[in-house]
C-alpha cells in the first residue's frame, strides 16, 4: 500500500460492495431466524433478535434431525461410492492400454452431454417395476456412475500417478487391487477429495430425484424438508427461515475447509474446454 | 499363462462398476424413456402406443412447449451475459488489485454457486414477497418506492427476479474459472506490453480477453446446457405465491419444470418423457460443435 490512487479505492468500493449484495440474502435468512414470525412481518428487521432458541426448538420438535440424517447418509454413501468407482475407471482409463479403452472413454465423454432429466420418467417406471419407488436407492446408488468425476480422475491420474507403479507392484507380488488401494489412492488423495465434494455437494442439493421418488415424509431428504416447511409452516416464516438456514449450513462449513480442493476440480473441469 | 489373461482383465474390472451403474441406472432409462414418450400412459392404466404422434403434438401444436422454451432461452441469454461480464470483472480486478484478500472475496462469492437451490428460492421469494418482503421495505424505507411492488405477480418483474436470482448464483462460479484462467497467462505479455506503454484498458482488451477464449467457450457453453435444466430455483420461487405453475402467466415456465408438471403432476407420463426428448434434441444440436472439440482433443 505505498499509494492510494482514486481509481484502486473505487474498485475496492465496488468489489466490497458486490461481495456485500451476494452476501445480502444470506445475512438476510440469518437474521429473520432470530425473530418471532409476526415481527417480521410488521417491519424490516436488519439486526438480530432473540427469538433464535425457540425457533430452534419448533424446527426441532419437528422430524428435522431425521431429515438431516436421512440426506447425512445417503450423500456419505453415494459420494464414497462415487469416489471408488470413478478413481477405479480413472485408473483403468489412465493407467492401462486395453482394447476399446479408446471407444469406451468416448462414451464416457459422450454422456456427459446427456442430462439426467432425460432419463427421469424412464427411472420412475423402472423403480416402479422394481419395487424401489420410497426408497432412497434412486438417490444413492445411480449418481455413483458419474462420467464428469471419471473424467477428471483420469486426467488426473495421467499426470501423477507414475506408470512403473503397477510393474513394481506385480514384481512384488503384489496383485493389481492390492496396488490400486495400497499405492495408487494414497498418491490421488488431492483428486479423491475434490470428487468427494463434488459429488457430496450434487447428493445434498438434490432436488428433483427425491421430488418424484419420494412421497413418505419420514423418507424426505433435506431439500424436500425444506419445502414441505415452507407448506406446513407456511405462517411460521421465522421457523421456515430457520430450516433453510440450517439446511445451508453443513455445506458452507464443508466448502469452508474444502474450497481450495474444490475449486480446482471445478477449474479442471474446464481445462480441456 | 494364466497370470498374463487376468493382468488383461484387470483394465475390464476396474471400469465395469461405472458401466454397470451407468448402463443400469442411467442408459436404461434413457433409452426407456424413449419407449415411454411413443405412448399415451397415465401410469396406471395399460399404456398405448401412439408411434410418433406425441412429438407431433409438441412440435406442431403444443404452444405451452414453444413457450416453455422461449421462457427459458430467455432467461438465460439475459442472465448468462451479466453472469460472464461480472465474473470476468470481478475475476480481473481481484487479480489486480487484491492480493491477501483474494482468497475471502473468491470464497464469498462463491458461495451462492453451491448453496442448495432449494434455499436459493425460498430466499428470494421472501426478499421478494409483496408484503413482507425486504426488498419492497427497503425500497419503502428509503423512499424509491410508495407502494408494495408486487414482483413475483407479473411476467416481467417475475423474469427479472428470476434473471438476478441466476446472476447472484452463478457470477461468482464465472468468476472462479476465470481466476484459473488469468493464472495461465504469462506475465510476459503484460511486461511487455507495459514496456510499449499500453494502458490497463488496453492490456485488457488486447491480452486478457483474447487469452482467455477457452475459458469463455467452456463456460458459456456449459451455462448453456445447465441452463435449459433450469427448475429448482424458479419452481421454488413462486411456490409461496399460490405454486401457480410457471409463476405468472406462465412468465417463468422453463422446460424441465414443464416436463415434470405434465409426467408428475398431471400423471401424462408418455408426453411427459416427449417434452424431455424435445429438450435434449435442442441441447445436442446446440452442443454438436462442444463435443466434436472436446473428441478432437482426446485423440
Amino acid at each position: 500500500m505505498n499509494k492510494v490512487s482514486p481509481s484502486k479505492v473505487l474498485v475496492w468500493v465496488g468489489v466490497i460492495l458486490i461481495s456485500a449484495i451476494t452476501l445480502f440474502p444470506f445475512y438476510i435468512m440469518i437474521i429473520m431466524s432470530t425473530y418471532v414470525s409476526e415481527d417480521i412481518m410488521v417491519s424490516l428487521k436488519l439486526l438480530p433478535g432473540d427469538y433464535l432458541l425457540e425457533n430452534l426448538k419448533t424446527v426441532f420438535a419437528t422430524d428435522f434431525l431425521r431429515f438431516y440424517w436421512n440426506s447425512a447418509y445417503v450423500a456419505v454413501i453415494s459420494t464414497v461410492g462415487c469416489v471408488l468407482v470413478s478413481a477405479m475407471a480413472g485408473f483403468a482409463f489412465a493407467k492401462y492400454r486395453f482394447k476399446g479403452r479408446k471407444v469406451l472413454f468416448g462414451i464416457v465423454l459422450a454422456t456427459l452431454m446427456i442430462p439426467t432429466q432425460l432419463g427421469l420418467v424412464g427411472l420412475v417406471m423402472q423403480l416402479r417395476n422394481m419395487g424401489l419407488m420410497n426408497t432412497h436407492f434412486a438417490l444413492i446408488v445411480p449418481p455413483m456412475a458419474n462420467a464428469f468425476n471419471v473424467f477428471w480422475m483420469t486426467q488426473y491420474m495421467k499426470g501423477s500417478v507414475p506408470t512403473e507403479i503397477l510393474e513394481s507392484a506385480r514384481i512384488d507380488g503384489c496383485n493389481d487391487f492390492r496396488a490400486f488401494f495400497r499405492i495408487v489412492v494414497p498418491i490421488i488423495r488431492p483428486a479423491v477429495i475434490t470428487v468427494f465434494l463434488l459429488a457430496f455437494l450434487a447428493s445434498w442439493n438434490n432436488y428433483l430425484t427425491p421430488l418424484v421418488v419420494l412421497n413418505k415424509e419420514e423418507l424426505y431428504t433435506i431439500p424436500m424438508a425444506v419445502t414441505l416447511f415452507s407448506t406446513t409452516y407456511r405462517n411460521d416464516y421465522a421457523a421456515s427461515i430457520l430450516a433453510l438456514t440450517l439446511a445451508t449450513l453443513p455445506i458452507i462449513v464443508i466448502f469452508a475447509f474444502g474450497s481450495k480442493y474444490l475449486i480446482k476440480g471445478m477449474v479442471a473441469g474446464s481445462v480441456k474446454g | 499363462m494364466k497370470k498374463i489373461r487376468l493382468n488383461k482383465l484387470y483394465p475390464y474390472l476396474f471400469i465395469a462398476p461405472f458401466f454397470l451403474i451407468y448402463i443400469a441406472f442411467s442408459l436404461f432409462p434413457v433409452l426407456y424413456s424413449f419407449s415411454i414418450s411413443l405412448t399415451k400412459w397415465n401410469g396406471v392404466s395399460e399404456s398405448a402406443f401412439v408411434g410418433f404422434s406425441n412429438y407431433v403434438r409438441l412440435f406442431t401444436s403444443d404452444p405451452l412447449f414453444w413457450q416453455s422454451i422461449l421462457n427459458t432461452v430467455i432467461l438465460i441469454v439475459i442472465a448468462i451475459p451479466l453472469q460472464v461480464l461480472m465474473g470476468l470483472m470481478m475475476a480481473v480486478l481481484l487479480k489486480d488489485f487484491f492480493h491477501k484478500s483474494r482468497g475471502a472475496f473468491q470464497f464469498i462469492n462463491y458461495t451462492p454457486n453451491i448453496t442448495t437451490p432449494v434455499a436459493v428460492g425460498l430466499v428470494f421469494a421472501i426478499l421478494f414477497d409483496t408484503r413482507v418482503g425486504t426488498i419492497n421495505n427497503i425500497l419503502r424505507g428509503l423512499g424509491i418506492a410508495t407502494d408494495y411492488i408486487d414482483w413475483l405477480g407479473q411476467p416481467v418483474t417475475a423474469m427479472a427476479v428470476v434473471i438476478l436470482l441466476l446472476v447472484w448464483k452463478y457470477f461468482g462460479y464465472m468468476m472462479v474459472m476465470f481466476l484459473a484462467g488469468l493464472s495461465g497467462i504469462p506475465e510476459e505479455l503484460y511486461e511487455a506490453a507495459s514496456i510499449d506503454g499500453a494502458t490497463w484498458w488496453k492490456k485488457f482488451i488486447n491480452i486478457t480477453i483474447p487469452m482467455l477464449k477457452n475459458t469463455f467457450v467452456f463456460l458459456i457453453t456449459t451455462s448453456l446446457i445447465s441452463g435449459l435444466q433450469l427448475f429448482a430455483e424458479p419452481q421454488l420461487l413462486f411456490s409461496r405465491a399460490g405454486g401457480l405453475v410457471g409463476g405468472p402467466e406462465k412468465s417463468c415456465l422453463t422446460v424441465i419444470w414443464y416436463m415434470y408438471d405434465t409426467a408428475f403432476t398431471r400423471f401424462d407420463y408418455g408426453y411427459g418423457a416427449a417434452v424431455a426428448y424435445g429438450l435434449f434434441l435442442i441441447i445436442l444440436i446446440l452442443s454438436a460443435g462442444s463435443i466434436k472439440n472436446i473428441v478432437k482433443e482426446e485423440d
